[in-house]
């Protein structure tokens, strides 16, 4: 029993990970109805930001904040010089930018950092603590931690602020929001922003467990989008809480499932994307397809 | 093609006839050419935005509802620009006045209203941005007889109390007669009558040849 409580502690705390970075993807995709398939690897430099700071000796917790503010400008110089241009361009052919601008990223960092693996420093030490019974570390509570205040800030800033508002009618009624006097352009550049910023909160998390490479989110986007679509791909309270099911999910299957450990984990995330487009193509707060006309 | 200060224009025609292009040229929702002046300013290349920030509040075809938000968020962001805090609280008080179902609502999606409540509210939202100049694109459209006739009243107290400008795109001329001063009626995108309201009224011909009634 204790350490099945600690499989869901871990899972929860990769599961938090899996949620910023799907609330990242839901962000974008509720303004402009597009996967931004460049969503991982923003976040990867956003945490060779956070690292190259660290390792010129800023406290870890100032350079957080740094690396969060600098992926948010990021997200919006790459939205008004990149995305804007063919904002209303065919779906497939902002597709094919957003994979673009994925291996663009890849391909500085790189060039700027190599792609020898580096261990990142974590800010939670590795010891462990006796909780309800079971070992959790304190790594993984911090993850959690972490997680849970990035994701309550960004549920009320869109939930009780008047910019949040503004984002959520600029996202989902661009004209009409146009005829309010909302500055709608400027608003999905902030939406790109603020998505970047929530991205970087997933890869700088998830670097201390990983090792920091230009391709360490590859393989958590996949979780991520996994995670979004369990909850619905426009709902940001179902990327949240599809992020946390399949962290657990995945952690007991790699846990208790014979020969899923490890390698096979992935697959599990697909089998969660296939499933859900199969059984519930909406995910689970998702609107349904039909809509009052 | 003239408003003026405090006046209600007409905007009379059959379909096609390019009312609904003369609103959204006028919000620069679509391209013009030739002059458009509002205020003094020449609204040439200005944004939307800019144009609604000028002190015009246009209520579109389709009502233009964010059905996505609750009543309330819709309400809100009709006062998105406005910065003096104390007559908003009254405005509300007003708007709540003029559509007692508005506040029972308040809380339910948008999305879940009737047409006429719809109407309501684009009608409410577009007074709470405290215009200079009001677009309303077919207010009586889809609704029921006794429902535009509480509206076009409410758009008249308006009018009276605040000499909120009023431009009225109406397939039904006899209440935006009724209502106006003046009238514009377009046939395929130029102006074929003109005159005041009482004039175009009277005139059996152009009731019969462009008005339908």
């Amino acid at each position: 029993m204790s350490e099945f409580l600690q499989q869901i502690f871990s899972g929860l705390a990769t599961g938090g990970i899996y949620a910023s970075l799907a609330l990242a993807l839901v962000l974008i995709y509720n303004a402009m109805g597009l996967v931004n398939f460049a969503q991982g690897e923003m976040a990867m430099f956003a945490t060779f930001i956070a690292f190259s700071l660290i390792s010129h000796g800023v406290d870890y917790w100032i350079a957080f904040p740094i690396a969060l503010a600098i992926a948010f400008v990021g997200g919006i110089v790459i939205q008004r010089v990149i995305i804007r241009p063919v904002e209303r361009a065919p779906v497939l052919t902002l597709v094919i930018v957003t994979l673009g601008l994925a291996s663009l990223i890849d391909g500085v960092a790189g060039f700027l950092y190599g792609y020898v693996p580096r261990s990142v420093p974590s800010p939670f030490s590795v010891e462990t603590i006796s909780l309800f019974g079971a070992v959790a570390s304190w790594q993984d509570l911090g993850i959690i931690g972490v997680s849970a205040v990035v994701l309550v800030l960004i549920y009320l800033l869109l939930q009780r602020t008047t910019l949040g508002l503004a984002l959520r009618a600029s996202a989902f009624h661009p004209e009409p929001s146009r005829l309010l006097g909302i500055r709608v352009t400027w608003m999905l550049a902030l939406g790109w922003g603020l998505a970047s910023a929530v991205g970087a909160v997933s890869g700088i998390m998830v670097a201390p467990v990983l090792l920091l490479t230009p391709t360490m989110m590859q393989t958590v986007i996949i979780y991520a989008f996994a995670a979004a679509v369990l909850g619905g791909i426009e709902s940001p309270l179902g990327a949240v809480i599809g992020g946390l099911t399949v962290g657990v999910v995945v952690n007991l299957a790699g846990a208790y499932i014979p020969g899923v450990g490890g390698d096979l984990q992935l697959a599990v995330a697909f089998l969660i994307i296939i499933g859900v487009l199969v059984i519930k193509p909406n995910g689970l707060l998702g609107r349904r397809a039909t809509r009052r006309v | 093609m003239n408003v003026g200060e405090g006046d209600v224009v007409a905007l009379l025609g059959a379909n096609g006839a390019g009312k609904s292009t003369t609103l959204r040229a006028i919000t620069g929702g679509v391209k013009w050419d030739g002059s458009i002046s509002f205020a003094g300013k020449s609204l040439n290349r200005a944004s939307t935005e800019s144009i609604v920030r000028m002190g015009i509040a246009h209520v579109p075809e389709g009502r233009g509802i964010l059905t996505e938000l609750t009543v309330d968020e819709n309400l809100r962001l009709g006062t998105y620009l406005r910065r003096d805090r104390q007559n908003v609280a009254k405005d509300y008080d007003r708007i709540f006045g003029y559509f007692p179902i508005l506040r029972e609502r308040r809380g339910l999606s948008a999305s879940t209203l009737s047409g006429g409540e719809q109407q309501m509210l684009a009608l409410a939202r577009a007074l709470l941005m405290r215009p200079k100049l009001l677009l309303l694109d077919e207010p009586s459209l889809g609704l029921a007889p006794l429902v535009v006739r509480s509206i076009f009243d409410i758009i008249r107290t308006v009018n009276e109390t605040d000499h909120v400008a009023v431009l009225l795109v109406e397939q039904n001329a006899r209440i935006a007669l009724e209502l106006s001063s003046r009238a514009y009626v377009l046939e395929v995108g130029r102006v074929a009558v003109e005159g005041t309201s009482a004039n175009l009224q009277n005139q059996e011909s152009v009731r019969r040849s462009y008005l339908g009634y």
